[in-house]
């Protein structure tokens, strides 16, 4: 009981102890913002997966693999999984308007079950918006004000549809969605909006002609690509023109910088992916005799061509994105999901031997399948800077110890009165740790406040720094999002506040145990 | 049964364990040797006294003579030096042997302590200094369920010792006087069977001491307490009902022989 009532009155009648709670405060607060900036950003990272791909792929690249429409009823008939979608990934280059040449990845999609696989209608960026951005206080976003000639809704349905009219005759074409960092044609505002840049083109007599940049409204493309016959080899070049029919932010930068979307019948096309007829031999059939001119003068032999037949080949895709029901899975969720896919693919397989690839070839992965090196490192990363932190956060361990062995030092005749009035080694301790105690848990709780008013205002603080010192810290181009991340986990949380308690108690105990061994007479003639 | 504080059990909680007549403080060949680096320092020789219950003993001694050693030892503060026949018993209970909890017991249930420079806790209010030693000797659980009667019993001490005025005062709003007064009511408030008190008045003025050493005779006289007081000062310590001196480390029967007068010294000047 003398524990608590002294504890309360040491805590307020010093500065020192407070100064002990402020250093903890700090280092409480400094491990969990970098832990949680550098475990948000592997949240992030793993959960933009299903932003853009779907839970698992099963991928069979370039060539592709036919028969995928089965495979994709098999897998919606699947309690597990919420949605299928066929795709086609490919390399190529885009022809943009001002004369630039870049190299992107294409992807050719079926807008609806792409849609039902990713958060692809969440993401496109040219749509009707309600009510501006919350940075965006003077209302300056273009998506605020209304278009002429066409509205936001329309254009957020061509993206939707992945088509624009044409303005002749107002049939739908076949468009592009590009990422909105692909053409190079939007800037981002630290509003957190994007404004089309003016550009101006150098024209073929040497004059300079303005090009209207707003691609979703009149801008097209030159989308050049690579078709390969079913052992990839290069049939030929295949070219064409695409009007914009949106624009996509996924906060993935180096996604939305190169990946443009397409339908995937057009893309199929100039592949020469989709459903064909192709002549194959027929070793089953006889040989007609064909007279071949003789290689010598007296050769008279004839030679045969195998026989050949006409068989349908199949439109092919390159993967089949899956997505599972339920929210966000985990790591072993997703490898629950995976497992599940394969044994469905295996069924697929066996019912089409020999025109798919077996399950022992083809790829199922899940998005950290896909991307196991960089999120490897991060997790590594993070790692390693959380144990270089903790080793900092040691000082709040070091700080408390110094500060308790000076208040000890102080309240020496104190102790010598308590052991003299009865108190026992075991109390005198626990008075100190208790103590101690005390300071960790108003330190560690002052931090976690900190902590979470920086963590959840860290974009704001960030723009702010930018602002005031002109420079960009958060590059979006080094560190792949384009947002910090910005939340605290529970469980970050809680290790962090009791790793606080705890150093704050570990730092009471060697001067607690002093003070609980100190000879009582000595204690009370200590000057 | 219940536990006399020394780890002893008493079948009526109140019974002494000591024959009947026996004194309830004695002690016997008690030595005391400090080691100061390579020095000793032998601060006890060999004392012996005992103290009868309801007794006022004070132990008179100039400085250095080992007297707050002697009351240190009494009280369980201190050890004295190893020896098969040295012997400090409380109440037919060997102290010399008694284990650091038994000591501990002691100290918060037997005996009150009273020091020369009070060493109250600065950050606590009057009252809250007096319940300190409520609040250690019940430990947590029961200083909950006893604490309405502690702060009667140390409303009421204060009151006696003419404090019941600076109940929230902190001990540095308080005058010297005062603040022994304020250590005597710590000392009591458990009912200890022995007053201890280290130079009492030793730090104050003579009219302040004399008042505080009143209201300790007075509480005294009140609950029959048995006493011993440690001073310098012989007018203190005529006021006890026995004095033992203490000379050296050693007790002396009477008072000590004054010292022989310095030889007279001539100045060359006064043929």
């Amino acid at each position: 009981m003398y524990q608590t009532l002294l504890t309360r009155r040491y805590l307020f009648s010093k500065v020192m102890p407070l100064l002990a709670a402020a250093a903890v405060m700090l280092c409480t607060a400094m491990v969990l913002v970098t832990w949680s900036i550098m475990g948000g950003f592997l949240s992030m990272l793993i959960g933009t997966g299903r932003t853009l791909a779907g839970n698992v792929a099963i991928s069979w690249p370039n060539t592709g693999f036919a028969h995928y429409a089965d495979l994709v009823d098999r897998l919606r008939t699947d309690p597990m999984i919420a949605g299928a979608a066929p795709v086609i990934e490919t390399f190529g280059l885009v022809g943009l308007p001002d004369g630039r040449n870049e190299t992107v990845i294409i992807r050719g999609v079926d807008g609806p079950s792409y849609a039902s696989v990713t958060e692809y209608a969440n993401i496109l960026w040219w749509k009707p918006l309600d009510k501006p951005l919350p940075k965006d206080t003077l209302r300056e976003d273009v998506r605020l004000t209304p278009l002429t000639r066409t509205s936001w809704r329309q254009i957020y349905e061509n993206g939707l549809t992945l088509t624009r009219p044409d303005p002749v005759t107002g049939a739908p074409r076949p468009a592009v969605v590009a990422g909105i960092e692909a053409t190079g044609f939007n800037e981002r505002l630290i509003e957190g909006f994007y404004a089309p840049r003016a550009v101006n083109k150098r024209t073929s007599t040497g004059r300079f002609e303005l090009i209207d940049t707003f691609m979703p409204t009149t801008g097209e493309v030159t989308i050049n690509v690579l078709p390969l016959d079913t052992r990839g080899r290069v049939i030929e070049t295949a070219s064409r023109v695409f009007p914009v029919a949106n624009e996509f932010q996924s906060g993935l930068f180096e996604i939305d910088e190169k990946v443009i979307l397409v339908q995937l019948d057009a893309l199929q096309d100039m592949l020469k992916m989709g459903a064909a007829r192709r002549l194959v031999d027929d070793p089953g059939a006889s040989a007609a005799p064909t007279p071949q001119p003789a290689a010598e003068p007296d050769d008279d032999a004839f030679t045969s061509e195998p026989a050949r037949r006409l068989v349908d080949d199949p439109a092919r895709v390159t993967h089949v994105l899956v997505r599972g029901t339920g929210p966000m899975p985990s790591t072993p969720d997703a490898e629950r999901l995976k497992a599940r896919v394969r044994a469905i693919y295996e069924g697929f397989a066996n019912d089409h031997p020999g025109a798919v690839p077996d399950v022992f070839s083809i790829r199922i992965q899940t998005w950290e399948d896909q991307n196991r090196t960089m999120i490897q490192a991060v997790r590594k990363e993070t790692a390693v800077v959380l144990f270089v932190f903790s080793f900092i956060s040691l000082t709040a361990v070091f700080l408390t110890l110094a500060i308790f062995w000076s208040m000890i030092s102080e309240k020496t005749r104190d102790i010598g009165v308590l052991r003299a009035l009865g108190a026992g080694r075991a109390g005198v301790a626990g008075l100190w740790i208790g103590y101690g105690l005390v300071i960790g848990v108003v330190g560690s709780l002052l931090g976690l406040a900190l902590a979470y008013a920086i963590v959840l205002n860290i974009n704001p603080i960030h723009d702010w720094l930018g602002r005031q010192l002109g420079i960009v810290i958060w590059d979006p181009r080094i560190y792949y999002f384009v947002k910090i991340p910005s939340r605290v986990e529970p469980d970050k949380a809680l290790i962090v506040l009791v790793g606080g308690i705890l150093s704050c108690a570990v730092g009471a105990a060697w001067p607690a145990i002093r003070a609980a061994t100190m000879h009582p007479v000595r204690a009370l003639r200590f000057e | 049964m219940t536990d006399d504080g020394l780890g002893n059990a008493s079948t009526n909680g109140a019974a002494p364990r000591r024959a009947p007549g026996a004194p309830l403080l004695s002690c016997a060949h008690v030595s005391k040797t400090y080691r100061l680096g390579r020095v000793d320092v032998p601060v006890l020789r060999g004392v012996a006294l005992s103290v009868a219950q309801g007794e006022f003993v004070a132990i008179l001694g100039a400085s250095g003579s080992g007297k707050s050693t002697l009351l240190h030892l009494l009280g369980g503060l201190d050890h004295a030096d190893a020896d098969p026949a040295t012997r400090i018993d409380f109440d037919g209970a060997d102290l010399v042997r008694a284990g650091p909890r038994a000591l501990d017991r002691y100290r918060h249930s037997d005996v009150g302590f009273v020091f020369q420079f009070y060493h109250l806790l600065p950050e606590l209010t009057v009252l809250e200094n007096v319940l300190l030693s409520a609040m250690i000797r019940h430990g947590r659980l029961g200083y909950i369920t006893r604490r309405a009667k502690a702060r009667a019993d140390a409303t009421d001490l204060l009151e006696q010792v003419g404090l019941s005025h600076r109940l929230r005062h902190r001990p540095a709003e308080l005058s010297g006087g005062e603040r022994q007064r304020v250590a005597i009511a710590r000392a009591l408030l458990n009912g200890p069977r022995l007053l201890l008190a280290d130079e009492p008045t030793g730090n104050l003025d003579r009219v302040t001491g004399a008042k505080v050493l009143d209201a300790l005779l007075e509480i005294r006289a009140r609950r029959s307490q048995t006493m011993v007081v440690v001073t310098h000062d012989e007018s203190t310590a005529a006021r006890a009902d026995r004095i033992v001196h203490l000379l050296d480390g050693r007790v002396v029967s009477g008072p000590p022989a004054p010292l022989a007068p310095a030889p007279e010294v001539r100045s060359v000047h006064d043929a």
